[in-house]
């Protein structure tokens, strides 16, 4: 026994020896990386005092047992009902549904890409990737799966007749040529009702000026990567987005900036009017109704700034957005966007944590109300988890996931 | 990924299963298989990270004192391959879960002590004028020990921090926030030095 032990460590050391040379060759061939583009951050240090007792929440890369799935803790509108509808997937965000039934869900720090099964009423989680940076973006079009990473996409043909072994993907990077900058740069796409692929490029710092023909936009491209336009500029960081089902106009959520006050300015939920593609949102000289930034200082901050449809609460992260298009809820849910606000970090009283319901309204703004509370508690100023993105299943009930908790919620409605 | 390192553990367990099959529970023997291949693992890490936990490697980190979280993410990113760092690829490829739960925890009850290297005084003023300016303190806390998924500064080797401190401004380490990408993009190299000299100086 103690002569395994021995020679255990020995080859141990002598891997251990291989490997760190191994390492030292590979830092000496590595290039350096370009700079990254807009490295100023004009955060302003008297407002943003160092502040110790606010910083970003961890996501647990591990498995949360059942129990501690805070299911219990979902309160709904009279008639609705919540059940855990999968779990055991660290840090499961965005969700897309491909047309064979499975449910892919996205992730950021833990770089997977599950694939959720429905096997006769019990779901089965696969990790079907690994290891990349920040997997948030995934949509799925004609039976691939694309999965944009932090500036890399990759397209996974046939994804669903292939998920125990997904193979090489084709990878699009440079088809598609996005910046390398990571901040705020985890990505989400949709494709639009115009057949076009929608992906947002984030601010990649809290407050600064930066070119907004590479960053701070929501652009979009045929398919296969061509064709690059730029539809939306002036946004922080929009990390869900939806088109009406009627008016098949634009609608994003963008989460404002920080240390500027716990009150705000607030986060938006914004809509592209037809025909101003290309139109400007504000950052980083005007936020929320209208707030010229304490920091950067324009002249008539806020002139040409199209306004949001509504405020969506102070440092609230409004994430998924989704209108819903089912039959299952009642009637006056109808063409509603369902919003998961991940909740905030930078703010004393923590704030969000919920779904909410934005109801359009005539003049083209939103009312906006709670729809599923109860994962902060106020009274200790603590939450139990965090809502990350919305989907709708074939049968109108509403997916949620909880990016803490690995688990997707499903709500369902009946009378 | 569930098939952790039981090629080491399985030998204990095996002997231990033969021994006491009547006293012990299958349950206990499971837990004690799991305790010896943990024991394993941590003097795997002591070989570079130091016996204490705290490196006297040259740009190898010390783990003692870093938040449980911390080591705990940081194990669980390395084995995803999210975060690629070759020499640690062997050790980590197979961790389970529960064993790099009890690595963090291990490793996070240890004193943090300062590694042999010299602070150099002015470096470490300039460093501190720094510091202030880039809100460090905001997610390190003012006593830079860290907390959850933010590294502990204080006390750590000074030539590990310049080196990751340069990935991270170059986007060439992965596995951290993104936000620290963007608080130290474009600081030049020697700033970067001077905020090492003084956080570990802490």
């Amino acid at each position: 026994m103690i002569k395994t032990r021995m020679l255990r460590n020995s080859l141990l050391l002598a891997a251990v020896g291989a490997a760190f040379a191994a390492s030292q060759l590979v830092a000496q061939v590595t290039a350096p990386a370009p700079q990254a583009t807009s490295p100023l951050d004009r955060s302003n240090p008297a407002a943003s005092t160092q502040d110790p007792n606010l910083s970003g929440h961890p996501v647990p890369p591990t498995l949360t047992p059942t129990e501690r799935i805070p299911l219990a803790h979902l309160k709904l509108p009279p008639g609705f009902k919540a059940e855990i509808w999968s779990q055991g997937h660290p840090g499961g965000r965005t969700m897309v549904m491909g047309p064979k039934g499975t449910l892919f869900v996205g992730s950021r720090g833990i770089g997977r890409v599950y694939a959720i099964t429905d096997r006769g009423g019990r779901r089965e989680v696969k990790t079907i990737i690994q290891g990349l940076q920040e997997p948030n973006g995934l949509v799925i079009h004609n039976g691939a799966l694309y999965v944009f990473a932090i500036h890399r996409v990759f397209r996974y043909d046939n994804i669903e007749d292939k998920l125990d072994a997904p193979g090489q993907p084709v990878e699009m990077t440079a088809a598609f040529d996005l910046p390398a900058t990571r901040h705020h740069n985890w990505k989400y796409v949709a494709f639009g009702p115009d057949g076009k692929l929608y992906v947002q490029v984030g601010a990649n710092c809290n407050i600064c000026e930066l070119n907004n023909g590479t960053h701070a936009h929501i652009r979009r491209y045929n398919a296969d990567g061509t064709g690059m336009e730029i539809v939306a500029r002036g946004i922080r960081n929009t990390v869900g987005f939806d088109w009406h089902p009627v008016t098949r106009e634009l609608w994003f959520t963008d989460n404002g900036r920080d240390w500027a006050g716990d009150n705000g300015p607030q986060d938006e939920l914004d809509r592209l009017p037809a025909g101003q593609d290309g139109a400007f949102f504000g950052f980083p000289y005007c936020h929320a109704q209208g707030i010229p930034d304490p920091d950067i200082k324009m002249p008539n901050a806020c002139a040409n700034v199209v306004m949001p449809a509504a405020l969506t609460g102070p440092h609230a992260a409004g994430l998924g957005i989704k209108f819903y298009t089912g039959t299952m809820f009642p009637a006056n849910y109808r063409n509603v966007a369902f919003i998961a606000r991940h909740g905030s970090w930078n703010r004393s009283d923590k704030f969000g944590y919920d779904v909410v319901v934005a109801r359009p309204t005539a003049d083209g703004k939103a009312t906006i109300e709670p729809f599923m509370t109860g994962l902060l508690d106020q009274t200790k100023n603590e939450f139990y988890g965090r809502p990350a993105y919305v989907n709708q299943l074939a049968d109108g009930s509403l997916l949620v996931s909880d990016e803490v908790n690995g688990a997707i919620y499903r709500i369902s409605y009946a009378q | 990924m569930k098939s952790t390192a039981r090629s080491t553990a399985s030998l204990t367990h095996n002997s231990l299963a033969l021994l006491g099959a009547v006293v012990l529970s299958l349950f206990a023997s499971h837990a004690v298989a799991a305790e010896v291949g943990v024991a394993a693992r941590i003097r795997q890490c002591t070989t570079c990270h130091g016996a204490d936990g705290n490196s006297q490697t040259p740009k190898i980190p010390s783990l003692a004192g870093q938040p449980e979280f911390f080591i705990l993410n940081q194990l669980i990113l390395m084995r995803e391959g999210v975060r690629e760092v070759a020499i640690m690829t062997p050790f980590v490829k197979d961790l389970t879960d529960a064993d790099a739960e009890a690595l963090a925890k291990h490793f996070s009850a240890l004193e943090a002590k300062r590694s042999d290297e010299t602070i150099d005084p002015g470096l470490a003023a300039r460093g501190g004028a720094r510091v202030a300016a880039l809100h460090c303190a905001s997610c390190h806390l003012p006593s830079f020990v860290g907390h959850d998924q933010m590294p502990r500064l204080a006390k750590q080797r000074i030539d590990y921090m310049v080196e990751s401190l340069k990935a991270i401004r170059d986007s060439q380490r992965a596995g951290g926030d993104s936000l620290m990408t963007a608080a130290v993009a474009g600081v030049s190299d020697a700033d970067l030095e001077a905020l090492a000299h003084y956080v570990s100086s802490q």
